[in-house]
């Protein structure tokens, strides 16, 4: 269902397209981007190939806006868990976590099974996870960094 | 160009949200306690499948690549099983023995391979027999290809119908736009075989050009269930859908089950995969869970022990963490009950050769419900 703030404000953000005169936003969308790809930071292109493996394997219990399900799957948009305890967090998408957690001030006791990841890929959704919805991290994790993290 | 954009995006995003039209036609009924549980086995993260032997003890499955030989509460690791791609979805999956196993000893298994065409893997049936705790004589009887490094929908389920047909499933994959609907492709399909993996000659697509003639019924997104009900003998299924849209299936011969032209689900960002439900052409389901339960493993119950569940159907609830049983009036769905509220994520469910019904608990193992 469309809501009419949605609606607003995509009239909104379409009409200062219409007046902000960037004649080239169409038509040379393909420069535009090569030259966006050309300007990423290393944290930047980690964030975009993390929200791939987000989609693959975390959107179906954590969602797509991060804040789970509030009875099972933790949430990770402002999860204070997420923020303390960063070598946890590594550890539990590259091993699995069980067992009782509290997550703003909620406690969750569910499996999440281990993924099969590699360094790269857990760096990468770590990354993204931690810049994304309300989240801000400019510390980028790397994939040594997952490597150091041991069953 | 700019008027073009402005209709363009307004259009995007009209299009994109939307939300879960939730089926509430039959509501489910809260638990009623009259049963304990006894642990069969414990200490088995992702217990995804489970076969009893005639003499009682137990495989089951573990989704990281273990078999466990189950008896009186002791597992024993199984030998010599082969290399299993423990990725996303993907692992060790389903096990059935031969409905005539007390005569050649065949045991079937589904497990995500690693072998033939591309990087990552698919899923994979083989059989072997037991011996001495070891897996010996294995013989690889359907490779789906070709393999990627997607963590989603491998399936798998295995069975045996009447007529000693061998059906299993699997899921598309990650590639719903690709291969549910193609059959010239592998995944998203419930395959046919002959219990030694041989073709058989009256399979729906044998003799089309280029077509995966193992294929039965196709247009699945990802089936973690198959039962045969007793009362009919045909093959019961169920899938699950995207958000919202899981599935029981009837599964007919060479029937297209719809996924992703036709669906009760949304995608998990809210945007529409297709704003259809019912299509000329396409199966519909018996049922659809509108949330998601997630549902994994499925059997029928037959047993005299449990009075007021014989006859109807059991589904285990992955992501509300629970069994349910779905009452039956024939082929049409009645009334819904949860079991085992709150247990755990429930994977598996079987009735036993004693009339016991055994549920695959992740992080628990195997539990037996025993009625007071």
């Amino acid at each position: 269902m469309i809501t009419k703030i949605n609606m607003g404000l995509s009239l909104l953000f379409v009409t200062a397209l219409y007046f902000s005169n960037t004649t080239t936003f169409m038509d040379s969308k393909k420069e535009y981007l090569s030259i966006k790809e050309q300007q990423q930071t290393p944290l930047q292109k980690s964030i975009a190939q993390g929200k791939e493996i987000y989609t693959d394997f975390c959107i179906q219990c954590h969602m797509a806006n991060g804040k789970g399900n509030g009875s099972t799957f933790p949430p990770l948009d402002g999860s204070d868990w997420l923020k303390k305890k960063i070598t946890e967090s590594i550890h539990a998408v590259k091993y699995g976590q069980k067992g009782e957690i509290t997550v703003n001030q909620k406690k969750f006791n569910s499996i999440m099974p281990p993924m099969g990841l590699s360094d790269e890929e857990v760096a990468n959704v770590m990354n993204y996870i931690q810049n994304s919805w309300t989240n801000k991290s400019q510390k980028m994790i790397t994939a040594k960094q997952v490597s150091a993290v041991k069953p | 160009m700019k008027t073009l954009s402005l209709l363009f995006f307004s259009f995007f995003i009209f299009n994109c949200e939307a939300q879960l039209k939730t089926n509430d036609a039959i509501p489910l009924q809260e638990e009623v306690k009259n049963y304990s549980f006894e642990t069969v086995v414990d200490g088995i993260n992702n217990p995804w499948g489970m076969a009893f032997l005639p003499d009682g003890s137990l495989l089951v499955t573990e989704k990281s690549g273990i078999l466990y030989h189950v008896s009186k509460g002791t597992k024993t690791e199984v030998k010599n099983l082969p290399a299993v791609y423990n990725r996303g979805q993907g692992g060790l999956l389903d096990i059935v023995l031969h409905p005539k196993y007390a005569e050649n000893g065949w045991i079937y298994i589904t497990y995500a391979s690693t072998e033939g065409e591309g990087d990552g893997g698919n899923t994979k049936l083989i059989r072997a027999k037991l011996e001495n705790e070891s897996l010996t004589q294995i013989e690889s009887l359907y490779k789906c290809g070709p393999n990627t490094t997607k963590g989603q929908h491998f399936g798998s389920r295995i069975l045996f119908d009447n007529a000693g047909y061998l059906y299993f499933s699997a899921g598309e994959r990650g590639n719903h736009f690709v291969n549910p609907q193609d059959i010239t492709r592998d995944n998203g399909k419930i395959y046919r075989l002959n219990d030694d993996g041989s073709i058989p000659k009256d399979n729906p697509f044998v003799g089309q050009a280029n077509a995966k003639t193992a294929i039965y019924s196709y247009g699945h997104r990802n089936p973690q269930g198959l039962a045969i009900n007793p009362k009919t003998g045909e093959i019961w299924e169920h899938e699950h859908g995207p958000q919202g849209g899981d599935e029981i299936n009837i599964i007919k011969k060479s029937a297209n089950y719809g996924w992703p032209v036709v669906t009760y689900g949304i995608d998990y960002d809210n945007s529409i995969i297709s704003t259809e439900q019912q299509k000329a052409g396409i199966e519909n389901p018996i049922y659809y869970w509108a949330p998601s339960i997630a549902p994994s493993g499925m059997t029928f119950v037959t047993s005299d022990k449990y009075p007021d569940w014989k006859g109807h159907l059991l589904v285990g609830s992955l992501k509300f963490q629970y069994l349910e049983l779905v009452k039956l009036d024939g082929n049409k769905i009645i009334g819904r009950q949860k079991i085992a509220a709150n247990i755990g994520r429930l994977r598996s469910v079987t009735q036993g050769p004693d009339g016991y019904i055994y549920i695959g608990v992740e992080g628990k193992g195997i539990l037996k419900i025993i009625p007071n």
